[in-house]
């Protein structure tokens, strides 16, 4: 601040009202950036950092010194977006799981081809069998049905594999965003450390970074934290993503499993440790729900199917001859529920007899025993289907309760972010108005003093008044 | 404390989630349904697997018992008949043993037996739908057929096995007796006999036609006795019937506890949503577009 004293008080005045006028059209300035970013995603409102000026002891008398407008700040809570960050990866994880269980749950919903419709459709012919073991019709019947029973398992088993391969190509997919993620976040990293560096405020490439970081805790759990070459990134189980302007990429494998394996950047696996956002999601339903879907039901199948072949071992079919298998299962337990068919082709081969005449019903007893009998499993067949159904069900029902309550808490947050950084448009019109105000009178200030300058000018002047 | 300027999140929250009760009690009432996936109540939907196969189960047992009944009434009655042809062949033998009756009189009621033995021979081979209803299990050949090398004059194609029926989860009914049971028993052999009977009316041995008398009379005491069984059964059956009405209801109440509506219920719910989605909606086209800049006027 020059000295300006003696050049008179005049002058002095001249300069704070300049300054004055400066200082409003920076505030209007402020005002307008955020009125026009009011709705701009992940902005965060700005004020104007404005202090008096050092007085001046002239002659005896103190002086104020004007005005001046020392920076912009960003107004930001890091506390809450770091709670933001974790209820959203929570959230997008629960979301996931829930949308790929609603897939799932359709095939254990009563639609006609259910394994429960079909199942009771298996067993009715049975009955019927019990009543007109001679007839056509009923041997028919049986053999439809459960072929209709070993589809309806084949397409539950099936669609099962399906989801799982669609959370697998998730998983790769959401690696490689992940990755073009933690890259733009340590270049922008590196860019608010040299402005901090340098005092100032990072502001809008903060609050890009911040956006980006919010899309992270989308994709996958992490956990932040400052230092001083800027943010911190890990993954919740501490695998590094980003350190200050350093990015560290995830890989992606195929595992012994067949399935997607990420890597961290040293090539450690670190698949089973992933929890939380997208990837949390797909892996959790990918690698432990379908597998628990899938091996009750290749239990059930194989078991079911072994029961019934050997309650047709015990009878003989139309022809005399002994029971052969009805139901034929892959060796491998694995796909059980996915291989198991109906192996033989004609109705008379149904072991309906149990002393080789065909009018004799002595059989169809024990094959509906079969149905009905527990497995070795500890329950009947209906009994561990209706538990896969409960199952699957409070499975879907509870992801979208989670989601839902997080969902909640999440909106409370954000509300509460917004309280602190959002732009409020009657702030920002009051705002208007006082700056515009002010920015009025310092030019009323600017035009006196050039009005009292000509006066005290026309003093000498060969004009008489 | 700063107040959140951005009430639009806020707004679109609430009125998607008074959407999505509306959606929720719209496809209540219309399917009136109120479980369609396992997760709208995965304790209801797993019992309604059981609720399904008992259904279906009840359905075919229902239907089981209903043509049993028909089986064991044509079989009843087949019996009924064999029980008056034996009456009158008793009351036949008795009236030629008398011993006053002539030749000629003898040779006709020989005849009248003769006769009887045919009815009874058809009897035995009564069919229901094409089943033999008394060769045991060998249901598809005719029990009784004439033999020259049998003492009766019939041999009995059929074996001693049974059939039983299910009619319920735990409840097999047994349908049949072997005709070796009912008509060529150690007891009594109603074809032997009657056999005999025409023989001895066609020799005239007064004596002799007394004795077979008295073997027909144990035939038909026999018969009289196995009958017995048909009517069991047939109670049974009539019993077990009354039992899957009952099932039948009981079924249907449980699943319409478990996934229906209640319909009064739905209806008050998709109101009571749409007043709170209309309130919604209402709310936030009054609120959303106040600003200060709608009261301030514009200076010249």
């Amino acid at each position: 601040m020059p000295d300006l004293t003696a050049m008179g008080g005049l002058n002095t005045s001249l300069l704070i009202g300049l300054q004055a006028l400066e200082v409003s059209q920076g505030a209007l300035n402020v005002t307008s950036n955020n009125i026009a970013n009011s709705n701009t995603p992940g902005y965060t409102r700005e004020v104007p950092t404005i202090s008096e000026n050092p007085e001046t002891l002239s002659g005896g008398i103190v002086t104020g010194g004007g005005v001046s407008l020392n920076g912009i700040q960003s107004v930001r809570d890091e506390l809450l977006n770091l709670q933001i960050q974790q209820q959203t990866s929570a959230q997008s994880s629960a979301d996931t799981q829930s949308s790929a269980l609603a897939e799932i749950q359709t095939n254990f919903s009563t639609t006609g081809n259910d394994i429960a419709s079909t199942f009771s459709a298996f067993s009715s012919s049975l009955a019927q069998l019990s009543a007109s073991p001679s007839s056509a019709a009923a041997q028919e019947s049986v053999i439809s049905s459960g072929q209709n029973l070993a589809e309806s398992f084949n397409t539950a088993a099936n669609s099962l594999t399906t989801e799982q391969s669609a959370m697998n190509t998730q998983v790769t997919q959401t690696v490689a965003q992940i990755n073009s993620l933690t890259q733009q976040i340590a270049q922008l990293n590196g860019q608010v450390s040299q402005l901090t560096a340098a005092g100032q405020d990072g502001g809008t490439v903060e609050d890009q970074r911040d956006q980006l970081v919010q899309q992270l805790s989308q994709l996958t759990g992490i956990s932040v934290t400052q230092s001083s070459d800027g943010e911190v990134i890990t993954t919740g189980n501490g695998t590094p993503l980003v350190m200050g302007s350093q990015s560290y990429s995830l890989q992606t494998t195929t595992g012994s499993d067949g399935m997607q394996h990420v890597l961290d950047s040293n090539g450690t696996d670190i698949t089973s440790t992933l929890q939380g956002g997208q990837l949390g999601g797909s892996i959790q339903i990918r690698d432990q729900v379908i597998p628990g879907y899938l091996s009750q039901l290749n239990t059930l199948a194989s078991q079911f199917a072994s029961a019934f072949n050997a309650a047709q071992a015990k009878g003989f079919d139309s022809n005399g001859k002994a029971g052969q298998n009805f139901f034929s299962v892959p060796a491998s337990a694995a796909s059980a529920a996915a291989g198991i068919a109906v192996s033989i082709t004609d109705p008379s081969q149904i072991a309906i007899s149990s002393n080789g005449t065909a009018g004799s019903n002595g059989n169809v007893a024990n094959l509906s025993a079969a149905l009905t009998n527990a497995l070795p499993s500890g329950q009947t067949p209906s009994q561990a289907y209706a538990s896969l159904v409960f199952q699957v069900g409070n499975d879907t029902s509870n992801a979208s309760t989670e989601s839902t309550a997080i969902g909640q808490n999440l909106t409370q947050l954000t509300n509460q972010q917004s309280s602190v950084s959002g732009v409020s448009i009657d702030e920002e019109t009051t705002n208007l108005i006082r700056y515009q105000t002010a920015y009025e009178a310092a030019a009323r200030i600017v035009s006196t003093i050039q009005q009292l300058g000509t006066v005290t000018l026309d003093m000498g002047s060969s004009q008489s008044y | 404390m700063r107040v959140n300027p951005n009430m639009v999140p806020d707004i679109l929250a609430d009125m998607q989630q008074s959407q999505a009760a509306v959606n929720t009690a719209l496809q209540e009432v219309a399917t009136g349904k109120r479980v369609t996936v396992p997760s709208d109540d995965p304790a209801a939907s797993a019992n309604m697997v059981q609720n399904t196969i008992e259904t279906a189960n009840v359905d075919q047992y229902t239907q089981n018992v209903s043509t049993m009944l028909s089986m064991v009434q044509t079989a009843d009655s087949s019996l009924g008949s064999v029980v008056t042809s034996l009456t009158q062949a008793v009351s036949l033998g008795t009236e030629g043993a008398n011993g006053t009756i002539n030749g000629s009189n003898l040779q006709a009621i020989a005849t009248q037996v003769q006769g009887i033995l045919q009815s009874v021979v058809a009897q035995a081979n009564t069919s229901y739908q094409g089943t033999y209803l008394f060769g045991g299990t060998e249901t598809t050949t005719a029990p009784y057929t004439a033999s020259s090398s049998s003492s009766s004059g019939y041999a009995y194609n059929g074996n001693d096995a049974v059939n039983s029926v299910a009619v319920g989860d735990d409840m097999n009914v047994q349908v049949n007796l072997p005709g070796s049971q009912i008509f060529s028993n150690s007891s009594g052999d109603v074809l032997g006999s009657l056999s005999s009977l025409v023989t001895a009316l066609q020799s005239g041995n007064a004596t002799t036609i007394g004795n077979v008398t008295t073997a027909v009379s144990a035939a038909l005491s026999n018969v009289s006795e196995q009958r017995v069984f048909y009517g069991n059964a047939e109670s049974q059956l009539n019993s077990q019937e009354t039992y899957l009405q009952q099932e039948t209801v009981n079924l249907t109440s449980q699943q319409t506890s478990l996934v229906d509506i209640d319909e009064a219920q739905a209806a008050t719910d998709l109101s009571q949503a749409e007043t709170a989605n209309n309130a919604a909606e209402a709310a936030a086209a009054k609120v959303l577009p106040d600003t200060l800049l709608n009261y301030l006027v514009p200076t010249q």
